[in-house]
């Protein structure tokens, strides 16, 4: 039983690096996987190019595609991971960050920076992020405020649909936003179906450490997940600190999905579907799902973003249509698959 | 309250509780306790406070006055100190995710395992998950996602997680609904043979009376959120149903045996 989680862990990591050389590798040049492979190892390694690869590959690898395709999978990870952490803690299948408004308000926070061309010294690069997360944040709270409300007892199909309608409501300003204010208005657009042409090694270097921060952070509450996916109640009386738990894991949600937000739009889906598909595989248990779906969600992004810079080059179809297009179909095949087998 | 009261005996001991889920009560000034072995059940008409009773007691109300488990106060105590104490059954509830049979009783380990996931589960833990399972007759079946179990199978899965937790009292929120009669009775024995092992009781709310009598030792009848009678069940005097429940329910029982008799 452990030697196959394993084994299928390695395959998922093995797909993930395939997927980064095929990200890396093509676009308008091929560049082949073995010059992939030396230039990241002479570059990793401290050492100099040899004569013998081609320094345009180097730049067009360093400047613009490696760059690329890590945002996409830190991206696609974090998302994915935020999605599994929703679904359980609102024991609902149909829970997501997009669905939950948390995207949108992430979005909100981001496009309200882009008008008002805000700046703040300090800051700097994390201003961004840091608002998005905030406003991802708060929009956690409101959803929740508005929910207890409507709910006392804070049923989570109250949740989802408060989710849905702010959601809803965001994106509506987003449009406001950018009707109002024409010359931000193609950014805006960009922003609200996601894209990964800002491509910038400052971006990475602020996602990745958040990403993995979260990651381990999830990690650790991998029991209290699992229990958690039994309800409240149960939970509880089974010693979980129910409060602590669930606001320590939204706090970890609105901060991953803020800063993805921040630096690649507002994507939707990979995080309803990547959950489905690795626990179809792994079982439902959070110590494989959580690592798993960082894996799948990652590579499933980059081969998203590359299907979306290569099929109508020179166009970039945007990446939230891609990971519909792709991952609605696929999502029936597999969830439909199971019903068949299951029974 | 007719039974005499044996300091060393008492399990679980309830004293002046108040809860509810708004600023009125619910439950109103109630003091009862339960001793070692001993099998409590909570009766009472729709609406009497008999859930939120067991709500209160294990925590998941905000309560007035004091619940103790011999001798400890569990106000104060963390999630996981209060819940090696006391456990709560609930009723059937679906599940949507689709984990293992195993995998669901072991986290009934949770309450006894170090904080951090990275430490696992000891040997000791997958021993007392293993007699758990084969003492409801699970075991077989370890590999199973219980998402493919049946109610009653559902059910024993459940009350192995709850064993497992080796709590001192087990709260029952009626944990035989929606099971077929012949699981009810399966699992009342299992609860009734786990109450008789040392330092153990059991507090239930059960709607079905007859199935209450059948394992209860002790019956508290409870009206509009106070107690309107504690006794052992040989000293209760069913009639005190019949203005308890606003009906014959004493002349309900006997017409149901006659259609069986016949």
């Amino acid at each position: 039983m452990k030697n196959k989680t394993m084994l299928k862990i390695l395959l998922l990591a093995t797909a993930a690096g395939i997927a980064v050389l095929l990200g890396i590798g093509i676009g308008s040049v091929f560049i082949p996987p073995v010059d992939i492979l030396a230039i990241l190892g002479n570059r990793l390694l401290g050492r100099g190019n040899t004569d013998a690869v081609n320094p345009i590959y180097v730049s067009l690898i360093m400047d613009m595609r490696l760059p690329r395709v890590l945002l996409a999978f830190l991206v696609g990870a974090a998302l994915s991971a935020s999605g599994t952490v929703m679904q359980s803690i609102l024991k609902n299948p149909l829970a997501s960050p997009f669905g939950m408004g948390i995207s949108a308000g992430a979005g909100l926070g981001a496009a309200v920076i882009i008008v008002s061309g805000a700046t703040a010294g300090i800051l700097g690069i994390f201003l961004l992020p840091v608002v998005s997360f905030l406003s991802g944040l708060l929009t956690v709270v409101l959803v929740m405020g508005i929910a207890a409300r409507i709910d006392r007892g804070l049923s989570n199909t109250t949740i989802i649909l408060v989710g849905m309608v702010i959601s809803l409501f965001f994106s509506a300003i987003m449009n406001l936003l950018a009707t109002i204010s024409p010359s931000y208005a193609q950014r805006i657009n960009l922003w609200q179906l996601g894209s990964f042409s800002m491509k910038e090694w400052s971006s990475i270097w602020v996602l990745l450490p958040v990403t993995i921060i979260c990651l381990i952070g999830f990690q650790c509450a991998a029991r209290e997940l699992d229990i958690m996916t039994f309800g409240e109640e149960q939970a509880q009386s089974m010693g979980v600190n129910l409060k602590r738990s669930k606001w320590m894991l939204m706090l970890c949600v609105a901060v991953l999905t803020g800063t993805a937000v921040a630096f690649a739009g507002i994507i939707g889906f990979v995080d309803l579907i990547t959950p489905h598909v690795v626990r179809r595989f792994f079982g439902s248990a959070h110590r494989r799902v959580l690592p798993a779906s960082a894996l799948f969600g990652g590579t499933f992004m980059v081969l998203c973003d590359l299907a979306a810079r290569t099929l109508t080059p020179p166009r970039e179809i945007p990446i939230g249509s891609i990971t519909a297009l792709i991952g609605v179909p696929f999502f029936i095949y597999i969830y439909f698959g199971k019903k068949k087998s299951g029974q | 309250m007719d039974f005499e009261r044996k300091e060393e005996m008492c399990m679980l001991e309830v004293t002046h509780l108040s809860c509810g889920y708004t600023d009125v009560p619910v439950v109103k000034d109630v003091s009862f306790y339960v001793e070692e072995g001993q099998r409590l059940c909570v009766l009472g008409p729709n609406g009497c406070g008999k859930t939120t009773l067991l709500r209160g007691l294990v925590g998941l109300l905000p309560v007035t006055g004091s619940v103790k488990v011999q001798g400890i106060d569990l106000e104060g105590l963390s999630a996981r100190e209060k819940s090696r104490r006391i456990a709560l059954m609930s009723q059937l509830s679906t599940t949507y995710f689709a984990y293992t049979v195993y995998e669901t009783v072991m986290l009934g380990r949770y309450v006894h395992q170090k904080r951090s996931a990275f430490f696992g589960e000891t040997e000791e833990d997958r021993r007392i998950v293993r007699e758990n399972l084969e003492r409801v007759g699970m075991f077989q079946w370890k590999d199973r996602p219980i998402t493919e179990l049946s109610g009653g199978q559902l059910q024993r899965v459940f009350l192995a997680r709850v064993f497992v937790q080796e709590p001192q009292v087990i709260l029952l929120d009626e944990p035989t609904n929606h099971l077929d009669l012949k699981y009810q009775l399966e699992l009342i024995e299992m609860m009734k043979e786990w109450a008789g092992e040392e330092q153990r009781c059991v507090v239930g709310v059960m709607h079905d009376i007859n199935l209450a009598l059948s394992f209860a030792d002790h019956i508290l009848l409870m009206e509009d959120g106070a107690i309107a009678a504690c006794e052992s069940v040989k000293d209760f005097d069913l009639s005190l149903l019949n203005s308890i429940y606003k009906m014959d329910v004493c002349g309900f029982m006997q017409e149901s045996l006659q259609r069986w008799r016949q």
